[in-house]
């Protein structure tokens, strides 16, 4: 058990100092882009929303916190294994030799992937906050609590999703960029990760919090902000998991032996 | 004459080439169109369903919000049908060494990266999504628009298109000299237009204004031109255009200077199957 922990470890660490190498310019432009991305919404909100008062059954300064922590967190609300890449280039054949399970590498690297963004980017981003008008605080320390068990069951819901994208990926012998343009724009739509799910027109978010999505970025982000109820909102993450990962993994079982891989 | 008899006959091979490609499977020819439609329409749902929900945005109304997003889909959607292969990602070709392909070519530079990214059917659906959206918009605003208009709208779009080609050539430009660390520069500098392009800039402060008309000139992509077509406010229609021409002509000077460097120095990565290293 304890070398295990110690293979994932090194691994997280291994891929976290990678991601940096050669890649400074991809780094700076993607730390502008997200940050230019946080300040358009700010701006939109604040045109959008009235400075008192709730617009369904949010402040403004509510909405302008969630959109900070949807970015500060944007690595881990949409996640992804890099499962996707592996099969495009071809390395996945090399995973299956490694002395460590396929889940428990690409859900290390997945971590490995997201700190170097996590502590250049995300930490600077929430401290700075303030500079933006924005209080990143949580509701209350047990919101902020509550939020953390959120994060973490939504990405490993985000995990099983990923396994059952790819599982299709193989069943169905698809262009790996397609299926994950597919899996991407609808995601990040229905998570609610751009816009609150209670300000979506038309009522269609109070339906989308139902749906798996909504546990990886609404429902903790909604507990972090305190406008929702934590109980349910954890509940129903739980449900999602539990239900997930087990077709996640009978998918993927199911459909690794049809891996055909020509490289990348 | 001779030089368009030139354009169009390659246009019209790519065409054939891209048909090919395209019908070689009914999957894959379904999925990339359903991938294509989904990720055009994700990329202007966000700002449809907030001017939705709330009635317009600013001293924009729905309609006017829905004549935007269908600008912005239009400018993606031409340049996905227009200036795919990484023509359009220029800094993948050069920081892969994959520049010689276009050099060994008896035609001029210019013309092999105008024509080579064409692909009218597996690459237009972006664009039907776009005419869409944009077609619904122009029903809803229920206004008669004069030939004077028409043509400024159509020398906008062309001018929005150019500025998006113009800000990923100046930034892929740097891939001549750091092929490596720049190879992606140019998709971050596309990605970047793309996903900033729906939004109405009213609230930015003048500062962060004043810099997403000038360095970074996401502004022009829909934004701009649109307030001026559409009468919110009222300024010159030619200063999309004009913005287009200077823009054009740095990415212009910098690649000339990239392409100067390049014949002296190649590509370290070039292989012999063309591939990067």
């Amino acid at each position: 058990m304890l070398t295990t922990t110690h293979k994932h470890f090194k691994t997280i660490i291994m891929v976290a100092t990678r991601s940096l190498n050669d890649k400074g310019w991809v780094l700076v432009g993607g730390s502008g882009l997200r940050l230019l991305r946080v300040v358009f919404l700010l701006s939109l909100w604040r045109m959008l929303l009235p400075e008192t008062g709730e617009v369904s059954g949010m402040t403004r300064n509510a909405v302008l916190t969630y959109t900070l922590i949807a970015e500060v967190f944007a690595g881990q609300i949409s996640v992804r294994t890099g499962l996707d890449g592996a099969l495009w280039r071809g390395d996945i054949a090399n995973r299956f030799l490694r002395p460590v399970g396929i889940y428990g590498q690409f859900i290390a690297e997945m971590l490995g992937t997201g700190l170097p963004n996590l502590i250049l980017f995300s930490l600077p981003l929430f401290c700075l906050a303030p500079l933006l008008g924005v209080d990143p605080l949580p509701e209350s320390a047990l919101a902020g609590v509550l939020f953390l068990c959120s994060l973490i069951l939504g990405i490993a819901i985000g995990a099983a999703f990923d396994f059952i994208f790819a599982s299709f990926m193989v069943l169905l012998e698809q262009h790996v960029y397609a299926l994950t343009q597919i899996r991407d724009a609808v995601s990040v739509l229905l998570s609610g990760a751009i816009i609150p799910l209670a300000l979506m027109p038309w009522g269609i978010g109070d339906v989308l919090t139902f749906l798996p999505f909504a546990s990886l970025a609404s429902a903790p982000l909604r507990i972090y902000t305190g406008t929702g109820d934590p109980v349910f909102l954890i509940g129903l993450q739980v449900f999602w998991a539990v239900v997930l990962w087990p077709v996640a993994h009978w998918l993927w079982n199911a459909n690794r032996e049809r891996l055909v891989s020509h490289g990348g | 004459m001779k030089t368009l008899r030139k354009l169009i006959a390659r246009w019209r091979v790519q065409a054939y080439l891209d048909f090919m490609w395209m019908t070689r499977d009914f999957r894959f020819f379904f999925i990339n169109i359903v991938s294509d439609i989904i990720l055009n329409l994700a990329g202007v749902t966000a700002v449809f369903l907030l001017a939705e929900r709330f009635e317009g945005i600013g001293l924009w109304s729905r309609d006017q919000i829905i004549f935007m997003l269908g600008y912005a889909a239009l400018v993606r959607g031409l340049l996905d049908m227009g200036f795919s292969y990484n023509v359009l990602h220029i800094s993948r070709r050069i920081g892969r060494g994959q520049m010689d392909h276009v050099l060994v070519q008896p035609q001029p530079v210019w013309m092999g990266l105008l024509t080579e990214g064409f692909m009218p059917f597996s690459g237009s659906w972006s664009l039907l999504t776009g005419i869409g959206i944009w077609t619904w918009a122009i029903f809803q605003l229920d206004a008669v628009f004069p030939l004077y208009w028409w043509l400024m709208f159509f020398c906008n779009l062309a001018s929005s298109c150019a500025i998006v080609l113009a800000f990923s050539y100046a930034w892929g430009s740097l891939a001549f000299w750091a092929p490596v660390a720049a190879e992606e520069i140019s998709s971050r500098a596309v990605n970047f237009m793309f996903q900033l392009k729906s939004f109405p800039l009213d609230g930015l402060s003048v500062y962060v204004l004043a810099s997403m008309l000038t360095v970074l000139p996401v502004g022009f992509v829909a934004w701009y031109p649109c307030r001026q077509l559409l009468g919110i406010a009222p300024a010159s229609l030619w200063h999309t255009p004009l913005v287009a021409m200077g823009f054009s002509l740095i990415a212009w000077v910098l690649f000339k200077k990239g392409m100067q460097h390049y014949e002296q120095t190649g590509s370290q990565r070039y292989l012999g199957f063309g591939h990067r290293g």
